[in-house]
């Protein structure tokens, strides 16, 4: 379109990017994701001195991923929405009503006539509304996503509540309980959906449209409208994704508890959070890393185990996930400053 | 190239230096002010200047060098000490607090109390004579900053530098959210202040308005002083030219080749309007033709450019592209149907500061190079490259982070944006704003490059010469209506303002 | 206050098994927390038999839920000071969590670790059933307390406490004091109303009043809360103006409830409570307020099941039955404390 005007040498920049280079790996992405993995390490050492066998054995390993595996579904998820600069306090109750709509007499009649495969179908269908109905209000009508996920926080679990009438219903289906008590290769199935959860995620966030359009819209939504992305549509099936991922985990927590209740996944959306923030994803939104959430959730399911197999009190624990937490934001805002002067 | 004093200097910095990680900002900087005098800081964007001001704020602490205050050495470690030294800083975005008033905006972070109570009252007081002192007496101290324009922002935050017995005052392009009346009531304050003795540190980019109330200059260029204490009287403008680049540069706009009766029309607005803010707009843009609206600052003319976009929804009238009609409100619709716009505020409207060079300027066609949902990153880099080649983009790497690019770079990837994208009608608003004077030739030729390929463009700028300059038929737009249409040759400064000011007056 | 108010399920009370229950909780149900005591203990035999000899040195795992209750606090110290006695006994305590994803977890600590027996108070009965049976089927006896698991595999042994004999112990009781006053009012304050616990107190209560010609007039819930007690109770009072008897099920609700009934300045009836908070039975103890008595539901089901997780783990049977091994099911006597015993039952007082 443009004939390319006669170019200057431009060899004072070149010079001048060499010098920057050096620190701008190391507070990379790349970067970050070392830090936290070394963190992870730290841990895990400690783990090993104290816990010796206890801690460092196969078995030990499937007890943690599986532990951090239903989390991890839910912060991929958030993953997502924080990048965006959203919020979404919901998921952890939006999840409590998955899994109860999804055993309720109705879908396990059904699920008895079809498949089992219906109760997991109906989980993520029922998250995937919700998320729907949080994208609706926030995209289109503009209430700021704390207060709507805060209402929507709520009324999931009453909903729940009123569906369930406060009873635990158990799943009845033998062969959905076989499912999830499946470990191809030695390695538990819920283990394998998070890993299946996380590269996709990967994937979505780092090499698709959507993911950019994500990051996009995170890192300055005025400017993205402005260069012709439909903010408000993508912000909807935003939070209609962590809707999504919602009910994949209410459909494992189902595998992992065989009963569905209003009180699963209590507190879970600040779970989803920290780690979400603590692998590095910034809260103001525009820069999202699944590998990073996905060290954040093992952190702290590794922290917790750490401190089990050392028979030590919760309350030390809460006051070490609160420090790692603390600490995390602090480092994180020490590289965003660095990499903003230079 | 010192020349000989006849006052002793009030502040002195001699030989700062200031290192960031991996980068000298800031390689042997000198400037002496005496009292009373309005000091002009000029430099290209890059040069230091932002550097030197935030060592003297007490924001950057300079890795070598002194500073003297009435000859005595000082140090300034944080921002605080700067104002106790008595040293006030305007910054170019102004850092008043929106939802507090004028009076807490003034006295914040050192509010008149007594046991812990704030004395509103003599705050009040105080803020009443600071803003007589100031020439604005209309600005009450309990009204809410946020209210304000950004000339009364402005005064406000001079009242604060004041507030503190400020005797060096820095201002940083005081001028860029003015407009005329507002610049002049701006140096007549200056001129006040510095009849006090108060002497003020004045960064701006315009030649012109150094030349109306400057004393002495000083020149930065690569973080080193390149003149000192040059007499504004006795320099030239190309002397100035010659110092900032480092080569003689013509400050030009391109040629009009001419826009060919036959050329067919690209965008056609018809009897626009939004709400109380403008309305029965109505004007065409010929393939290869330049439009320039100019106007006052409120007068609509930015407003009008974004309607045209769809950032804002039309309340009457169309807009139609090469014959078809676009639908009201949707940028989307806009952008597909192949109009760009480069908006007015570029970091927080245009650009993702923390994304990489190319990232931005593929940001309206990602998903058109995209394979069914995949990214074609290459793809994208590639075209990146090739428009930061065609568009001298500096530094050439596509790769970092288009915060660090100065602003006419920052520019260039808007435009490259729209290149990459394909558009047959660009809006450009306000396309130099805090572009320093090199590179807005560089950008005037480029606009006029793409339209000699073809592009519609329409441009709207708040400094007049750079309409009747830069485009080919001018629009004046005063009041939210178009109240003149000129071929840019057939119309003068002079016109331009009468015509501006007669339709604020009707 | 989820103590109770959690989704535990009692599938009723099969009457032989609750005879050969209360026969035996004659032995365990009591037992305090310290060995030095003056209570009721019916027999002193668990305090001094050959089965509190060291044994092997066998490790117990508890997981219990959080102690948001001044009733599971007390659950969760009552077990801790229990394994304490015993040198042969090491305990591995969980952290204490609401979170049932984070129980499951704990067990399976637990199995992966290869401890002797766990104490279990699920959270959530059905929830825990799957990681239970996963323990049993690795040679881990599982104890399970207060809330059932949904499967009888899931557990070597279950203690409980008795819901539905709550409720007839404090019907009784108020028909003894009002058995000559066919048209009494006697009204009723709920914990949670739709939770099965609740279900069984209500029905003994009911029961119980029948045999004298009573009826619950009004029955509130509370929500297990003490603002529940106080809300619920505000409103019942301002219903009925004449009450002569009140059971309230829950003491840590009840310190809400008689917050109201002060407020509303009522003194004409007298009110039974219901677990044994300790504040209630020194409220019993001084007559001070309309508090007459409580019916004990104990908060030592824990410490007896580590217990009785010793016992399994060591192979021992229960010293005063005949037959070998320890019995699958206990259920908890749920006594009356009124004035004229309360120094008795002091020392099972738990802090709500």
């Amino acid at each position: 379109m443009t004939e390319p005007t006669a170019v200057p040498p431009a060899d004072m920049e070149t010079k001048k990017e060499g010098r920057t280079r050096l620190p701008s790996l190391l507070s990379g992405p790349a970067g970050r994701n070392v830090g936290l993995v070394l963190a992870l390490a730290l841990i895990c050492v400690v783990g090993v001195i104290t816990g010796g066998e206890r801690f460092a054995s196969i078995d030990n390993l499937m007890v943690v991923l599986r532990l951090a595996s239903v989390i991890g579904v839910l912060a991929i998820g958030m993953t997502f929405v924080i990048t965006s600069g959203g919020i979404d306090l919901s998921v952890g109750s939006v999840m409590g009503l998955t899994t109860v709509w999804a055993t309720t007499w109705a879908t396990q009649a059904m699920a008895d006539d079809l498949h089992w495969v219906v109760m997991v179908f109906t989980a993520m269908a029922v998250g995937t509304v919700a998320g729907l109905v949080n994208g609706a209000i926030i995209a289109y009508g503009r209430v700021v996503p704390f207060i709507t996920t805060l209402a929507m926080l709520a009324s999931a679990r009453g909903l729940a509540e009123m569906i369930s009438n406060r009873q635990t219903q158990r799943v009845q289906s033998d062969a959905f309980i076989e499912f999830f008590r499946l470990e191809p290769l030695g390695v538990p199935i819920l283990v394998w959906i998070f890993a299946a959860v996380s590269v996709a995620g990967w994937f979505l966030l780092n090499r698709t449209t959507f993911g950019r359009r994500t990051v996009a819209i995170g890192g300055n939504a005025e400017a993205s409208r402005l260069a012709g992305i439909k903010v408000q549509r993508h912000t909807l099936y935003i939070y209609g994704l962590a809707g999504l991922t919602a009910g994949i985990a209410g459909a494992m927590m189902l595998g992992r508890t065989t009963a569905g209740t209003s009180t699963h996944g209590m507190l879970w959306e600040l779970e989803a959070i920290a780690a979400v923030v603590v692998g590095g994803t910034l809260l103001i939104g525009g820069r999202g890393t699944i590998v990073g959430t996905v060290v954040g959730v093992l952190i702290f399911t590794v922290l917790t185990n750490v401190f089990t197999i050392n028979n030590m009190s919760t309350s030390a624990q809460l006051v070490a996930k609160g420090a790692i937490i603390v600490a995390a934001v602090l480092l994180q805002q020490r590289f965003a400053n660095r990499s903003k002067s230079t | 190239m010192v020349t000989g004093d006849p006052t002793a200097p009030l502040l002195e910095m001699q030989g700062i230096v200031k290192h960031f990680p991996g980068a000298k900002a800031l390689d042997g900087v000198d400037l002496d002010v005496v009292p009373g005098e309005v000091h002009c800081l000029l430099g290209q964007n890059g040069a230091g200047k932002s550097t030197l001001i935030k060592v003297l704020a007490g924001a950057h602490q300079p890795t070598a060098g002194t500073i003297r205050l009435d000859g005595e050495q000082i140090r300034i470690p944080h921002p605080v000490a700067a104002l106790e030294h008595g040293i006030a800083t305007m910054y170019q975005e102004l850092d008043v607090v929106d939802g507090l008033t004028v009076a807490e905006n003034i006295y914040l972070g050192h509010e008149l109390a007594s046991a812990g109570f704030t004395q509103r009252r003599q705050a009040a007081a105080r803020t009443r004579r600071l803003m007589e002192r100031l020439g604005h007496p209309e600005i009450g101290p309990h009204q809410e900053v946020g209210a304000l324009s950004a000339a009364g922002k402005q005064v406000v935050s001079m009242a604060r530098a004041l507030s503190r017995d400020a005797r060096v005052i820095v201002m940083d392009e005081p001028s860029a959210v003015l407009d005329s009346g507002e610049v002049d009531n701006l140096f007549r304050v200056v001129e006040e202040l510095t009849a006090q003795g108060i002497a003020i540190i004045y960064i701006s980019h315009r030649l012109e308005e150094i030349r109306r109330i400057g004393d002495r200059i000083t020149v930065l260029k690569d973080g080193m002083t390149v003149g000192r204490n040059l007499p504004v009287a006795s320099t030239s403008t190309d002397e100035l030219i010659k110092l900032m680049t480092g080569k003689d540069v013509e400050y030009a706009f391109p040629e009009r080749p001419g826009v060919p009766q036959d050329a067919p029309v690209r965008l056609e607005v018809d009897g626009l309007g939004l709400g109380d803010t403008f309305r029965d707009v109505s004007l065409t843009v010929r393939a290869g033709e330049i439009v320039g609206l100019a106007g006052l600052v409120g007068s609509g003319r930015s407003e009008i450019l974004e309607t045209v976009y769809g950032a804002r929804r039309a309340t009457a009238g169309t807009v139609t592209l090469d014959g078809r009609t676009l639908r009201r409100g949707s940028v989307a619709a806009a952008v597909s149907a192949g109009i760009g716009l480069a908006p007015e505020e570029r970091k927080s409207q245009g650009l993702v500061l923390d994304e990489p060079v190319y990232r931005n300027v593929t940001l309206a066609s990602f998903a058109r190079m995209a394979r069914a949902g995949w990214l074609d990153e290459r793809a994208e880099r590639k075209a990146s490259q090739e428009q930061a080649a065609a568009l001298d983009l500096r530094p050439r790497d596509v790769e970092r982070s288009i915060r660090t690019l100065s602003g006419g770079n920052q520019q260039k990837a808007m435009l490259a944006r729209w290149l990459v994208h394909g558009c047959d009608v660009l809006l450009l608003d306000e396309p130099t704003r805090g572009v320093d004077v090199g590179a807005r030739s560089e950008i005037y030729a480029l606009v006029r490059r793409l339209a000699d390929a073809g592009t519609a463009v329409l441009v709207v700028s708040s400094e007049i010469p750079e309409v009747l300059g830069l485009a080919d038929q001018v629009l004046v737009v005063s009041d939210g209506r178009v109240v003149h249409s000129a071929p840019a040759q057939e119309i003068d400064e002079h016109q331009v303002l009468d015509l501006v000011m007669e339709g604020t007056s009707a | 206050m989820s103590a109770r108010k959690n989704l535990r399920r009692m599938l009723g009370i099969p009457a032989a098994l609750a005879a050969s229950a209360l026969l035996v909780a004659g032995c365990v149900s009591n037992e305090p927390p310290e060995e030095e005591n003056d209570s009721v203990s019916q027999d002193d035999g668990s305090g001094g038999t050959a089965n509190d000899e060291p044994g092997e040195t066998v490790t117990i795992g508890f997981s219990a839920p959080a102690a948001d209750h001044g009733w599971m606090g007390a659950i969760t110290q009552a077990a801790l000071d229990t394994a304490e006695q015993y040198e042969d006994v090491e305990l591995r305590q969980a952290e204490a969590t609401n979170d049932v994803n984070m129980q499951i977890s704990h067990i399976e600590q637990f199995i992966n670790d290869g401890v002797d027996a766990i104490v279990l108070l699920p959270f959530d009965g059905d929830a825990l059933t799957e990681v239970a049976l996963d323990a049993m089927e690795a040679g881990i006896p599982v104890i399970n307390v207060d809330r059932e698991l949904s499967s009888p595999f899931a557990s070597r042994a279950t203690i409980l406490g008795d819901n539905y004999g709550m409720g007839v112990s404090a019907g009784t009781y108020i028909c003894e004091q009002l058995g000559d006053q066919p048209d009494a009012v006697v009204a009723e304050i709920q914990g949670i109303a739709n939770l099965p616990l609740t279900q069984d107190r209500s029905q003994g209560f009911a029961d119980a009043l029948s045999d004298c010609g009573l009826e619950v007039s009004t029955q509130v819930a509370a929500d297990f809360t003490i603002q529940g007690g106080e809300t619920a109770t505000s409103n019942l009072l301002q219903a009925e103006p004449e009450i002569d008897a009140i059971w309230n099920h829950d003491d840590d609700q009840g310190v809400g409830v008689l917050a109201a009934i002060e407020n509303a300045g009522r003194d004409e009836f007298f009110m039974v409570g219901g677990a044994g908070s300790l504040d209630v039975m020194e409220h019993i103890q001084a007559g001070d307020s309309v508090l007459q008595a409580t019916v004990v539901y104990p908060s030592t089901q824990a410490a007896d099941g580590i217990k009785l997780a010793r016992l399994v783990a060591q192979d021992k049977s229960m010293s005063d039955l005949v037959s070998a091994g320890v019995p699958r099911t206990i259920q908890l006597h749920a006594p009356v404390v009124t004035a004229d015993n309360v120094d008795q039952y002091m020392d099972l007082g738990f802090r709500s």
